[in-house]
Parts: C-alpha cells; sequence; structure tokens
C-alpha cells in the first residue's frame, strides 16, 4: 500500500507542476482547473493510502521474505452469490429510460434503484445474519 | 467380438454432483461474485458489441466501395459511424480491459478474488444495461446517435439533434461510465491490499501493474466524462447553456471531452500492452527483458497521458501548440522503451511461434506503425494538413486495432486454457491470425495514401473524379477478408469446445511465469488450492523449473560471495 500511496503522490506533484507550466504557457483556464483536480484527486488516493499504510504498519505481501502462511488466516468475508447487483443494474436501466421517455418509470426507477441498494449494502446486516 | 477391438474410451471426470440444469447456470451466471465468471461474462459481451460494431463498420466499407450512395443514406450512414466508434471504444475495448483485468489479474497476485466482488458484479450489469440503453437508439424513430463519437458541442445539442437516440447514447456511456469507475476502484483495492505474503508491488506480473496504472487513468478520465455528459444532458433536456457556442462551449466541450478522450487511448492500450508483456518471455524461454524499466516506462505514460489532450484540437487554433506538441512528442519515449523491452526480452531468446506469440508479433508490427504516424501528428504543421483526413483514421485504427484486437487474440488463445480448461486449435489459430493480418493491412494501409490525398473521414460519399475509387476498393476487399476471420475463431471456439481435451496440467505452455499458471485451468472457486512461496517476479516458473531457480540462486550467492571477497580484499 505504501509504494501504492507514494505513487498518487508522484501524481499529485506531476499533475500540480503540469498544471502550474501549463498556466504559464497557455493561460487556458479550462485545462488548468482540469488538471488541479487532477492532482486534487491523486491527492486524496495518496493521503488515505499513506494514512492507512503508516497505521496499518509493514505487511507480509511487502515483505520479499514472506511465506504464505504468514497472510492473516481471518482474510475476510466473500460473498457467494448476490441477486443484488442485477437488481441495482436493472433498476437504473428501468430510471434512465424513464429520464428520457416518461417521469412515471423515471420515479419508479428512483424507487427501485433506491430499494436495491439498500438491499446490497444490507444483504449481510438482515435476517439470518443479525446477531 | 469386434466391440472390444475398439479402443475403449474411458470417462476421466466423473462428475461427482448431479449435472447443472441449464436454468441454473444461466442464475448462476447472473448472480455470480466470482472473479472469473464476471471476467468471462465481460469477455463475451465485449466480443458481441465488437460483432456488432464490425458489422457496421462492414456496411459503412460496403457504402465506401464505390462512388454513390449505395446502400445506407447520408443520416444513417451517420449514425453507423458515430455506433461503430462508441460501440468499438466505450462497449469493446473499455470494458474487454475490465474482463482481462476480472479473469487474470487476482489469479497473478495470488489473491481468491477482487477486494469487493459485488461490487464487480454490480459494474458489470452497468456496463451492460448501458450498452443495451445505448443500443436502443436504433429503435427509435430518430435513429441513434449520429454527431460522432465524440459528439461536438454545438451539433450534439438539442436543436441540431433533436432525437431521442442523442438522449439515450449520452445516458447509456454515463452508465456504462460508471461501470469502469466502479471497477478501476475494486482493481486498484485490490492490487493494494489483496496481493499473497512475498508478492512485492516490483515482483507483480507487468500485466497487472498495467491494469494498475489503467485503472489509475480511468479514475482520473472518466469522472470528467461523465460531468461532461450530464451537462450536456442537462444543456439537452433542461435548457442548460454549459456548452451553448455563444459563451465559448464549443471548446469547452472539446477541452472536457479530450481530457477524458486521450487518457482513453491509453486506457484501450496499457491493458493490452501487459497482454503482450506477458506472452513474450513465455515463447523466448527468457525473463522479461528490463522489468523496472517496463514498469516506470508504464507509469510515465500513464503519468504524461493527462498532459496530451488538445493535440486532437490542433486545428480549432485555440490551443498552446508547443505545449501538447511537446507533451505528445515527449509521450512516445517511453512507448519507444517498451518496444526496446519487446524487442530485448525476444533478442536472443529461443523463440517459438506458437499462436499467442504470433499474435504478439502482430501487435508489435501494428502497433509500431499507429505509432509512427501518431508522431507525424504530433507536429502541429503536418497535423494542420491531414486532420479530420483518412490519414488520422488508417492512424488510430493501426493505435487501437493494433493493441486491441491484435493483443486481444493473443490474450485469448494464451489464456484460453484458464478460462475454460481447454487449449484452442494451434492450426485453426493461425489461420485466423494471417486472415486478420492481412485483412486488417489491405484495409488500412491504403487509407494513408487516401487521407493524404485529401479524403475527409465521416463522408458518405466521393466523387469518381476525385480519384479516391482504386484505394477505396482495395479497403473495402480487405475489409471482407477481415470480417470473414472472425468466422474462423467462431468455429475454433465451437471445435474447441466440442472435441478439445481438458488440459490437466497447471502449465500447458510450459514455460508460463505468472502465479496463473501455478493453479489448474481453470481454477477452483477461490483460485489456488496453494500457492508456491513467491520470491521472484516468476513464481511459477520456479516452481515448474526448480532446477533454473536454483542456478540463478547459486548466481546470486556466488556474486555475493565475490562482492563479500572482493570488499575484503
Amino acid at each position: 500500500m505504501i509504494i501504492g500511496g507514494k505513487l498518487f503522490a508522484a501524481g499529485t506533484f506531476l499533475y500540480f507542476g503540469i498544471g502550474i507550466v501549463y498556466w504559464f504557457m497557455s493561460g487556458d483556464v479550462i485545462g488548468t482547473s482540469l488538471l488541479a483536480l487532477t492532482g486534487g484527486l491523486a491527492f486524496l488516493v495518496a493521503f488515505y493510502a499513506l494514512f492507512t499504510s503508516k497505521r496499518v504498519g509493514a505487511l507480509p505481501e511487502d515483505n520479499e521474505y514472506a511465506l504464505i502462511s504468514d497472510a492473516d488466516t481471518d482474510y475476510g468475508f466473500f460473498s457467494p452469490h448476490s441477486w443484488w447487483p442485477f437488481a441495482i443494474g436493472a433498476a437504473t436501466f428501468v430510471f434512465i429510460l424513464g429520464f428520457v421517455f416518461a417521469r412515471w418509470m423515471m420515479v419508479l426507477g428512483l424507487f427501485a434503484l433506491m430499494m436495491a441498494i439498500y438491499g446490497l449494502v444490507f444483504e449481510y446486516y438482515r435476517g439470518e445474519f443479525v446477531k | 467380438m469386434a466391440i472390444l477391438d475398439k479402443p475403449v474410451v474411458t470417462v476421466t471426470q466423473t462428475p461427482l454432483r448431479p449435472p447443472v440444469k441449464k436454468g441454473n447456470k444461466v442464475v448462476g451466471w447472473m448472480t455470480s461474485t466470482d472473479h472469473k465468471v464476471i471476467g468471462n461474462l465481460y469477455m463475451v459481451t465485449s466480443f458481441a458489441f465488437f460483432a456488432v460494431a464490425g458489422l457496421m463498420a462492414l456496411v459503412i466499407r460496403a457504402e465506401l466501395a464505390r462512388p454513390g450512395l449505395q446502400f445506407v443514406s447520408n443520416e444513417q450512414y451517420n449514425q453507423l459511424f458515430t455506433m461503430h466508434g462508441t460501440l468499438m471504444l466505450f462497449l469493446f475495448a473499455t470494458s474487454l480491459f475490465a474482463g482481462f483485468a476480472n479473469a487474470i489479474m487476482p489469479l497473478q497476485i495470488g489473491s481468491p478474488d477482487v477486494a469487493f466482488p459485488r461490487l464487480n458484479m454490480v459494474s458489470y450489469w452497468l456496463y451492460l444495461f448501458g450498452g443495451i440503453v445505448v443500443m436502443l437508439g436504433f429503435l427509435t424513430p430518430g435513429g441513434a446517435a449520429g454527431f460522432g463519437w465524440f459528439a461536438y458541442a454545438p451539433l450534439s445539442n438539442v436543436i441540431n439533434s433533436p432525437n431521442v437516440g442523442s438522449d439515450l447514447w449520452i445516458l447509456g456511456l454515463t452508465m456504462s461510465g460508471m461501470a469502469s469507475i466502479l471497477g478501476a476502484v475494486n482493481f486498484i483495492t485490490t492490487i493494494f491490499t489483496m496481493r499473497a505474503p512475498g508478492m512485492t508491488m516490483f515482483r507483480m506480473p507487468i500485466f497487472t501493474w498495467n491494469i494498475l496504472l489503467t485503472s489509475v487513468l480511468v479514475l482520473m478520465a472518466f469522472p470528467v466524462l461523465a460531468a461532461a455528459m450530464l451537462m450536456l444532458e442537462a444543456d439537452r433536456k433542461f435548457g442548460a447553456t454549459v456548452f451553448d457556442a455563444a459563451n465559448g462551449g464549443a471548446i469547452l466541450w472539446q477541452h472536457l471531452f479530450w481530457f477524458f478522450g486521450h487518457p482513453e487511448v491509453y486506457i484501450l492500450a496499457l491493458p493490452f500492452f501487459g497482454i503482450a508483456t506477458e506472452i513474450l518471455p513465455v515463447f523466448s524461454r527468457k525473463p522479461i527483458f528490463g522489468y523496472k524499466g517496463l514498469v516506470f516506462a508504464t507509469i510515465s505514460i500513464a503519468g504524461l497521458s493527462v498532459a496530451v489532450w488538445a493535440h486532437h484540437m490542433y486545428v480549432t487554433g485555440a490551443v498552446n501548440l508547443p505545449f501538447f506538441s511537446f507533451m505528445t512528442m515527449l509521450i512516445a519515449v517511453p512507448t519507444g522503451v517498451k518496444f526496446f523491452n519487446w524487442i530485448g526480452t525476444m533478442w536472443g531468446g529461443s523463440v517459438s511461434f506458437e499462436t499467442p506469440m504470433l499474435w504478439t508479433i502482430g501487435f508489435l508490427t501494428t502497433f509500431l506503425f499507429g505509432g509512427l504516424t501518431g508522431i507525424i501528428l504530433a507536429a502541429p504543421p503536418l497535423d494542420f494538413h491531414v486532420s479530420d483526413s483518412y490519414f488520422v483514421v488508417a492512424h488510430f485504427h493501426y493505435v487501437v486495432f493494433g493493441t486491441v484486437v491484435f493483443a486481444m487474440f493473443a490474450g485469448f488463445y494464451f489464456w484460453w486454457p484458464k478460462f475454460t480448461g481447454k487449449m484452442l486449435d494451434e492450426r485453426l489459430g493461425k489461420l485466423h491470425f494471417w486472415l486478420v493480418f492481412f485483412g486488417f493491412h489491405i484495409t488500412f494501409l491504403v487509407q494513408h495514401w487516401l487521407g493524404v490525398e485529401g479524403m475527409p473521414r465521416r463522408y458518405a460519399d466521393y466523387l469518381g473524379s476525385d480519384g479516391f475509387t482504386t484505394l477505396n476498393m482495395i479497403s473495402t476487399v480487405g475489409s471482407i477478408v477481415l470480417g470473414a476471420s472472425t468466422f474462423v475463431f467462431f468455429w475454433n471456439i465451437y471445435k474447441t469446445n466440442k472435441y478439445a481435451p481438458m488440459v490437466n496440467c497447471d502449465d500447458p505452455w510450459g514455460w508460463g511465469a505468472s502465479l496463473e499458471w501455478a493453479t489448474s485451468c481453470p481454477p477452483p472457486r477461490h483460485n489456488f488450492v496453494e500457492i508456491p512461496r513467491i520470491r521472484s517476479e516468476r513464481p511459477a516458473f520456479d516452481l515448474h523449473h526448480p532446477e533454473v531457480a536454483a542456478m540463478e540462486q547459486a548466481d546470486r550467492d556466488r556474486a555475493f560471495e565475490n562482492a563479500a571477497n572482493g570488499s575484503k580484499g
């Protein structure tokens, strides 16, 4: 994660640097704002990644001599299968078509989309998963 | 007992579970959170879009074969080239990146899945439904969008393009753009946090590096596109005047679009560079030449690619030519470094020409041509002459077809055993390659000259007295060969699926380097039954050829001892 963070940090400097050079060469407001915003985006990711990597400490994947058994045994939870992604896609489809063709369909699609997002986010916090 | 003389067919793999019903299979695909299944879905869907867009291209070529309008009207022609470009770039190439990334990247870093499996599937559905929304334009009375794939501003407003197909185009692409952003977040998180122990960043296969940098570019570029698209839709639907030509909206759109559009070209190219880089060492029997050089070349391409966008806008007269010309020339340097490394990998190796290698060399040749014409177009005086002519059409087809299609087939032939557990037929593969290679070059090489002679792009028709007829005829014949080659590929898939034996070893090519060759073909649900110890960039090679690994280790030890003795003496 630390190298990834540094990668984005390098991007931050690069984009701000290019942005400054570009501003003085062209005086173009649009391109300069775009470069500055891109630099800002890179900064966000760089800050988060570097901050997190400092907090979690050394990881086995960054150690050249790590053994496979060094991995955290509690690797995490992987959803075996889920209907909600399809629900989100289909609801967005209805929403977009509604936006173009008919308002009532848009409202329906928006409601379905909200329910689908709720369903995806809370899929493993409801019903049998409640502790 | 004649019946005993027949060879006894033994079923080697007895099904452990009762056969799965067809309906269950479809539901399994629809609800899957397995990155390999999602990768396959992505690849199948994007190949379908590729085929549809290819058919559109064939209609375009048929129309252009002779002077006069034979098959389509001007309006239909506009829709065809717009949708051809849109489908190829957004719905084929961009999502094919997601397909390969999903199918291979988690295997290469020794991870059980991607970081957010359900989000991965959300991306797929947004992509598919977004693609359907774009295609629905053809069913509307006004037809599909017809303003060119870059939708320049006054043309794409509601007065000049009143058809509802344009709205569907804008919103469908916003949807599939969202899919790309979510996919990129997923890939970056996976690579940052889910590598196997010992898989340091500088041991990752180049393909995985390229997926990482492509995803970074997606994060930089696609939000700009989404913003521009939604503002355009606001202009059309709610009467906003963001892209009103009266207050500079035309140039604003071009800046926003190309700020997305140029990184997009690298989003298309980088993953396929990665595929080529994976294949070359395997069939050269050598490690990659200059691993770190390649990684840094890719990083610099990704970094520089956001600073070259306005070279698509030279002829507007509203951009700073020295800056963009310099940056565009500069970005050719790391690309040259990559070529140097690819050739260095083959140099002195024991090269063999299996189908994946053939496709990769086809990629090198074709892409080199595209790169060279790219340098020509980077020089404003030359660009002024050929801008918006068939020279540009030839240039970007060499670049994009060269990377995406050649490297895609290279990847298909190379990783088919990992996708399906069977090897594609080599003989048909070679026939397929030569048909595509000649078909492609016959179609597009002559278009350079058409452009230099002054044939503009996006015109449905030309005059017999223009003198474009012969070259257009050659181009059309080439496109038919190119189109026909796809049948060979489909036949190959069918034949392989029906008759080829299952691969029963981890590494059918024999010299595979990265971790996907250290698991079965196809891999089990969470990818690995066991992961070998990772001590170099080539963990699977070290596992299957321990004698080479031991030799290399002995070399390192000797070098270390010599250094130690040297410092003492």
